[in-house]
């Protein structure tokens, strides 16, 4: 263990092993996830910044959404989002999640999927390199360090906003709402 | 081999009047033909051997307000010596009136192709036992592979209407 950071682990244990252990959910949608495959293997390794890909989204806590996401997607995805366990962090991989990019003016797609969940950080290209999945990652770090990655907060103060966002694109959606409605 | 476009070509032609055929080269074979011999072409050149429908596709013809759908065929491996050739069966229907016949009584795998062109190009599929959705999650006015269909309207009327959250207001 690196000895200077002995003092952050004392003092917040608790961020301290958020940081260093992010589970990754990879959504697979898109053309963004074939460059996740060698980011987890021996290649470029992922395990050397704690990221792990796990099975479900009730044990992950850092959510790729690598690619255009569709409408048919969304519903997907807001479902395993509401799966994962707090604190959870979301990345969208490539330009298409941010402003649609190359589908912007596509009948089916989303343009920016920040209307719909939360995102914590962006790695714009197309396609982005699995070295910047851990820029990214480095850099979600500094953020959960400075609170500042409180995606998941803002998705339960305003869950007003972004539950009405969704019902504009899918119509009436068929789960409950995840927390309570205020008027 | 007897087996060449050239001899389907005239085998075609003596069994069908009113279709009009092309050899585009040596493994492709054009047949174009009106929309009620359809089933019946394509019986024949199944019982010939082309028992594997690879493919209905549609293009959208706007300027002579017709659609064209086209049958792709080709064999089996067990039929190989027929099976490199490939047959793009063609024809037209009206653009505002489009229905044709459903080919699944000769072909099973004509199903999702024939529900998805029904969803995007709105072609209806008579006798086709469920044209549902297949792919799409909303409803458009006219199906969004038309050519008159503006993608780009569609956006701003739909997608550019949803508002961002604004996160530094304290819950709304």
């Amino acid at each position: 263990m690196d000895r200077n950071k002995l003092g952050k682990w004392l003092k917040s244990p608790g961020k301290m092993g958020q940081k260093y252990s992010l589970h990754a959910l990879y959504f697979c949608t898109g053309c963004g996830i074939i460059e996740i495959p060698p980011t987890i293997t021996a290649r470029w390794d992922a395990e050397r910044f704690g990221v792990i890909p796990v099975a479900t989204p009730r044990q992950a806590n850092l959510f790729l959404i690598t690619g255009y996401v569709s409408v048919k997607t969304l519903r997907a995805i807001i479902r395993s989002y509401e799966q994962m366990p707090e604190p959870k962090y979301t990345v969208g991989f490539g330009s298409c999640p941010i402003n649609g990019g190359m589908y912007w003016d596509s009948y089916n797609t989303i343009k920016h999927l920040d209307k719909y969940i939360p995102v914590d950080g962006w790695i714009a290209g197309c396609m982005p390199r699995p070295e910047a999945v851990f820029v990214a990652v480095t850099h979600l770090w500094t953020l959960i360090d400075k609170g500042m990655a409180d995606g998941y907060k803002n998705y339960r103060k305003n869950y007003n906003s972004y539950r009405a966002n969704q019902e504009k694109v899918l119509g009436k959606l068929e789960w409950p709402p995840l927390f309570s409605i205020k008027d | 081999m007897d087996y060449t476009v050239t001899s389907l070509k005239k085998k075609l032609l003596s069994s069908f009047n009113d279709i009009q055929v092309d050899i585009s080269d040596e493994y492709r074979l054009i047949v174009v033909c009106k929309k009620n011999v359809v089933i019946t072409i394509l019986s024949s050149l199944k019982n010939d051997g082309f028992d594997h429908l690879a493919l209905i596709s549609c293009v959208d013809r706007i300027k002579d307000n017709e659609i064209e759908l086209v049958y792709i065929l080709t064999a089996y491996t067990e039929n190989r010596e027929k099976g490199i050739m490939n047959i793009l069966v063609k024809t037209k229907i009206a653009r505002d009136k489009a229905e044709i016949q459903t080919v699944l009584n000769l072909f099973e795998n004509a199903e999702p192709y024939e529900r998805e062109l029904h969803e995007l190009f709105g072609v209806h599929f008579d006798g086709h036992p469920r044209l549902t959705p297949l792919l799409l999650e909303r409803e458009y006015e006219i199906p969004p592979f038309r050519k008159d269909f503006d993608t780009r309207k569609y956006v701003q009327d739909v997608f550019d209407q949803v508002p961002f959250v604004d996160n530094k207001k304290e819950g709304i």
